[in-house]
């Protein structure tokens, strides 16, 4: 089960499994913060090349992203902490336990659906909307498959 | 851009051995969109390992949920439909009403999900209700995957 903690938190905050390096002994802390801030540089790196933004848009528009993250992180680092959780409790889950995850765990998707509502509203300030749809866009397809690696990775409560 | 057949490709996406019609799309939809329904259902039935009292709890109550259910991803499909009819042509207007449309859809989305998830962990013993909700957002995660990668940026 530990392996499962590292792999599904990695993955959970990272979201992409090629990301993950091999574990050398340090702490799983610093790992993931390490593997949190390449991530990061990579969505970043993923959004400007899709939105095609002109040099003044990219100026406007780097600050409020990395903001964004900032906050991204914030939620990732709470995932970790949920599936952490589950995975401690995995092999004797008492009702309270189950119960407490489930609500630690919308509590995390209600935020991150706010927050893209807050940030897309942010960027419609300063970007054409069809260029702040685009982006909603991106994040949409690079968080589905995130999502999707984090969710298939954590077994299933017995 | 091929307008008619894209909204059901979206549903295609989630069942891909249907093969589609090229006429009455918009029923064709309902039918896919029945199909995924069904097939949700069996993956339930078959990994939730409920009692026969456990199953007279939480079928009425997923019932109920997968009617509010259907008639999001209608609103979805009508959403999508529009943009790929707009796509070539899509004003600054209408890019906003988009937008404000799918975070509408999204949370509307999430506070059904997390209301009937609430209704069925009074209704199961906890750890079913939390591997319901597993399977939940499994099966979301793999339609949102798909579809997402269906749908084209704005341009």
């Amino acid at each position: 089960m530990k392996k499962l903690m590292l792999a599904a938190a990695a993955v959970a905050a990272l979201g992409f499994q090629h990301s993950v390096p091999a574990q050398t002994g340090g702490s799983n802390y610093d790992d993931t913060q390490v593997l949190l801030a390449q991530i990061q540089s990579d969505r970043r790196a993923i959004a400007l090349a899709g939105l095609g933004l002109s040099d003044a848009e990219t100026s406007k528009f780097v600050p409020i992203y990395d903001e964004y993250q900032r906050e991204q992180k914030a939620l990732a680092e709470k995932s970790i902490d949920v599936i952490n959780k589950f995975a401690a409790n995995y092999d004797s889950m008492t009702d309270d336990a189950a119960k407490t995850i489930m609500k630690d765990w919308f509590k995390i998707q209600d935020d991150r659906v706010a927050l893209m509502k807050k940030y897309s509203k942010r960027l419609e300030k300063v970007l054409p909307n069809a260029k702040v749809l685009r982006w909603v866009q991106i994040e949409n397809k690079m968080n589905a498959l995130t999502s999707f690696e984090a969710a298939r990775i954590v077994p299933l409560a017995q | 851009m091929r307008f008619l057949p894209f909204a059901a490709l979206l549903v295609l996406a989630a069942v891909p051995q249907l093969a589609m019609s090229q006429e009455g799309l918009k029923a064709d939809e309902q039918i896919l969109l029945q199909q995924v329904m069904t097939d949700r259902r069996a993956v339930y039935a078959a990994n939730l390992g409920l009692t026969d009292s456990e199953s007279r709890a939480f079928w009425p109550i997923y019932d109920e949920y997968e009617a509010k259910v259907k008639k999001l991803n209608d609103r979805f499909l009508d959403l999508v439909n529009r943009y790929v009819a707009d796509y070539e042509t899509l004003t600054e207007a209408e890019a906003a009403g988009m937008l404000k449309e799918k975070m509408a859809i999204e949370e509307e989305r999430m506070k059904l999900k997390q209301a009937y998830t609430k209704k069925v962990a009074k209704a199961l013993p906890a750890k079913k209700a939390l591997r319901y909700a597993q399977i939940e957002t499994r099966i979301d995660n793999m339609l949102r995957r798909d579809v997402y990668g269906l749908i084209p940026l704005a341009r």
